[in-house]
């Protein structure tokens, strides 16, 4: 079962939509937390949602207490929740993207995804990933074309995986395929 | 009970009816059996009480009114400050007796009509409306919202004839999901061109509108899309809405069954070219009525992008009650079946006080004197009216 943590974003269920084609998925609000659902997932999904990681201490705190034990996906501001509990800094962009379709790149050899494989995704952030970032295990994988910016993070030793882009919006291109990837990994 | 020719002219109607564009023409209700004046405590008994129901009369079986926009945040557990404005109730539904077809041509004159007050005032003058724009462009760069949508008031005292100014308002602009409502104390006249909810049966869609283009000599369909499709502030706008718009319909949806049925088309109108996708999905089983409306509404278009956070925002900062603006009108068969749409370009007429409510988006490149100026524009085809 896939547990998605909701930031009370009007994307989450299109997240909910693209997971449940591939298992059962339990979905609750992250102040509305079902202990029993958390513990029986098998993978952990932090949703998008307004606002910065540090508004969700209780995100962070999920986080960390399944780090390693169990599968940990994050989309926007899950990607971000990732990365400020990996102590990273997360700040504000000087341009925006809002339903922002961008092309990105895969930049490492070590991704899930071929080297210098060009998509096309949807973007709804305003903070970044501020580099350089350094965590244990941890490697950007994908990148904004454009502007470089962090677009998707790889943990495979501790199988915890990132998008700042939106996989299940309508602007990005095979999302599902992306899923179904990280979702068998 | 139908009467013989009935209503020759629509000033015959002496008591409160409803008339509701429809596809041909338009549908009128009245003899009104019963009228529910929600509150936020009866609101739910009301929803519920509709799925127990059984359609014996297909044309009158069901309960036609609108929910006002404080009513359906309390719905969604958003609360609201206390504000200030016109003591209108947050909703009221109607059950009708009657239902007959009009043509799209109403058959209406008031001869006697004049001294109709054309002064309005508006509740957020330049000044503050710009101080409030950059307030919410930096809850943008922030990520509290995406997008949000101010919504200023105009508002002036004046007795009017609400079928005057339908009939009229219907022959400039024949919105798809115009209506009025005329009763004893207030009246409601829209030429709203947004359809929230139409569900039929297991099936269910939403139209939303994000981009609207006058419409001039020099345009055609063609020209005004690819305006939109150049247009990037447009385009964010609404790849935004209909993202999000597919998150209130899955909520409700079989997975996988969500599909942009129109993506980013343009649709003409008498006045004005919209940008609009047609979104649809197919309901979970047992989905009550009580669960679409609380998915659905308010709809999200009108008022920005994440729908919680930014009701928020903007109850925090608005001083006045919205009354109707961003409500939905529309009606629930007794079968679940349902039609709403989303309660814009709006007269709400009560007591004597007329208010006319608008907003526009602001997102990040937007700028406020030009938002500021398209309320004013979206405004001036309703205080038209008056003159």
């Amino acid at each position: 079962m896939i547990y998605i943590i909701d930031h009370k974003d009007s994307f989450t269920h299109n997240v909910v939509h693209q997971f449940a084609n591939f298992d059962n998925v339990e979905c609750d609000n992250f102040n509305e937390i079902n202990e029993a659902n958390l513990n029986k997932s098998k993978i952990i999904v932090f949703s998008p949602g307004p606002g910065s990681p540090k508004d969700y201490p209780a995100s962070s705190k999920i986080y960390k207490r399944f780090k390693g034990k169990k599968k940990i996906i994050g989309i926007c501001l899950g990607f971000q929740q990732i990365l400020h509990s990996e102590k990273a800094l997360i700040v504000e962009q000087n341009k925006i993207y809002h339903g922002f379709q961008s092309e990105v790149k895969v930049t490492s050899n070590n991704s899930l995804f071929k080297k210098n494989q060009k998509f096309k995704v949807g973007r709804y952030h305003s903070l970044k990933l501020k580099e350089p970032f350094y965590a244990k295990n941890f490697e950007i994988t994908i990148r904004c074309v454009i502007s470089n910016i962090a677009m998707g993070i790889e943990n495979n030793k501790d199988k915890i995986y990132g998008f700042q882009f939106h996989p299940e919006s309508f602007l990005t291109k095979n999302g599902n395929l992306l899923i179904k990837k990280i979702l068998s990994a | 009970m139908i009467k013989k020719n009935y209503p020759k002219k629509l000033s015959d109607i002496k008591k409160p009816f409803i008339i509701y564009k429809t596809i041909k023409g338009f549908d009128l209700y009245t003899d009104f059996s019963k009228k529910i004046i929600l509150t936020n405590n009866n609101i739910y008994n009301f929803i519920n009480k509709l799925d127990k129901k059984k359609l014996r009369n297909k044309k009158t079986d069901l309960f036609i009114g609108f929910f006002g926009y404080e009513i359906l945040n309390n719905l969604i557990e958003v609360k609201l400050p206390k504000q200030k404005g016109l003591k209108f109730p947050k909703g009221i539904f109607y059950k009708p007796e009657t239902n007959l077809n009009l043509k799209s041509k109403l058959i209406y004159k008031n001869n006697s009509l004049n001294n109709l007050n054309n002064n309005f005032k508006i509740n957020i003058n330049k000044k503050s409306y710009t101080k409030i724009f950059n307030k919410f462009k930096k809850k943008i760069k922030s990520g509290q919202t995406y997008q949000i949508k101010i919504c200023t008031k105009y508002q002036n005292k004046s007795k009017i004839d609400p079928i005057d100014f339908f009939c009229r308002l219907s022959k400039t602009n024949l919105s798809p999901e115009a209506f009025l409502i005329k009763d004893k104390n207030f009246s409601i006249i829209s030429c709203s061109p947004e359809n929230l909810i139409t569900k039929t049966g297991q099936f269910i869609s939403t139209k939303p509108i994000a981009g609207t283009l006058k419409k001039t000599k020099k345009l055609n369909k063609i020209k005004a899309l690819k305006f939109f499709r150049k247009n990037l502030k447009e385009t964010k706008e609404h790849n935004m809405i209909v993202d999000m718009e597919r998150s209130d319909l899955s909520k409700i949806c079989k997975p996988g069954s969500v599909k942009i049925i129109k993506k980013k088309i343009v649709e003409e109108y008498k006045d004005l070219y919209h940008y609009v996708s047609l979104i649809a999905g197919k309901l979970k089983k047992k989905t009550s009525t009580l669960d679409i409306i609380k998915a659905m509404m308010p709809g999200g278009s009108v008022i920005g992008c994440p729908k919680i956070s930014t009701l928020n925002l903007l109850n925090a900062q608005e001083k006045e009650s919205r009354n109707i603006y961003t409500g939905s009108f529309g009606y629930i068969k007794f079968n679940g079946d349902m039609r709403f749409n989303i309660i814009i370009r709006a007269i709400l007429n009560y007591k004597n006080y007329s208010e006319i409510s608008v907003a526009s988006g602001v997102v990040i490149d937007s700028n406020a004197n030009h938002e500021f100026n398209e309320n004013y524009i979206k405004a001036k085809a309703l205080m038209d009216l008056y003159k």
